[in-house]
């Protein structure tokens, strides 16, 4: 816990002050988990808010303080959940499918050490991002949690309140079709090196 | 390990380090504050409006009901029974005449 329980206590009982503290303590760390699961850098924060406005109106339904971190990964869950079906409604594309373009200008820039890291760095996320397209949002989003986040199947179990052998399982089919996709990026990326 | 596995393993790590917790907008607690504002004033109206529409219906409700005890009883064609009506003829009238008790008693079975 990056708060005590009576900071947290105190936020349920309407203490605006608390609750602001609340938010100061987790918001960089929830903005990281976001910025994971969703992929768009731009729209991390406004994600970030919308799991702190549903933090703030649902305070009251939680049950003690020692579940509160769990709730507010849940929150997080549910909202970058919505978020990408939202994406995958309007058929937006991911980060992995940035222009052509943006990234020509990029590498054209990349001229000193910095934005050849930057450009290394971009290149994982894009990665990345193209093989966690091949699940589910769900799936996705668990995935993220356990292997990217370094969540413990006992913390996923409260957050998803689920038992631990249905997420195992879920994890390892996602993390199959994961791997699946891998291979068949590197057989394309040799195909194209051979051609 | 399968080397497809340990080169999953590698871009997800590299994933978390190219991915590190951005730092939040100088703007987002008064933003967050703002909405939270917003929704809770949209909340208070929705509350309001109900209070209004609940009130207006219970007044409603005793006006109608006070319109309905202050009514004029309707005016009834039946103020008494059959039996009623037909007992206080027979008072009024008294007995029958013994002559038609006696035709009466003449008819053959």
């Amino acid at each position: 816990m990056l708060v005590d329980f009576e900071l947290v206590k105190r936020a349920r009982e309407g203490d605006h002050a608390a609750f602001t503290q609340l938010v100061q303590a987790y918001r960089k760390r929830i903005l990281g988990t976001i910025a994971r699961l969703i992929g768009r850098p731009e729209d991390v924060e406004d994600v970030g808010q919308e799991v702190f406005l549903r933090l703030y109106f649902s305070l009251d339904q939680l049950r003690s303080e020692e579940v509160f971190e769990p709730w507010l990964y849940r929150l997080t869950v549910n909202a970058a959940y919505d978020y990408l079906r939202r994406q995958r409604r309007r058929g937006e594309a991911r980060m992995a499918d940035l222009s052509e373009q943006h990234v020509m200008l990029a590498d054209a820039a990349a001229g000193s050490r910095a934005q050849q890291e930057e450009q290394r760095r971009r290149q994982v996320r894009e990665t990345v991002q193209a093989l966690l397209a091949n699940v589910s949002e769900q799936d996705r989003i668990l995935l993220v949690l356990k292997e990217i986040e370094g969540l413990s199947l006992k913390e996923l179990e409260k957050i998803y309140r689920v038992n631990e052998n249905a997420l195992k399982v879920r994890l390892f089919r996602a993390r199959q079709r994961v791997l699946k996709a891998l291979a068949a990026q590197g057989a394309t990326a040799r195909a194209k090196g051979s051609a | 390990m399968d080397p497809r596995e340990a080169e999953l393993e590698r871009l997800l790590a590299a994933y978390r380090e190219a991915c590190p917790d951005p730092e939040p907008s100088l703007d987002f607690m008064p933003r967050l504050w703002e909405r939270i504002e917003g929704q809770r004033s949209w909340a208070r109206e929705w509350r309001r409006l109900t209070e209004v529409l609940v009130g207006a219906a219970v007044a409603l409700s005793l006006l109608l009901g006070v319109v309905l005890a202050r009514r004029e009883p309707p005016v009834s064609f039946y103020t008494s029974t059959y039996v009623e009506v037909l007992a206080a003829n027979y008072s009024q009238e008294g007995p029958l005449d013994p002559e038609v008790l006696a035709v009466d008693q003449e008819i053959p079975q």
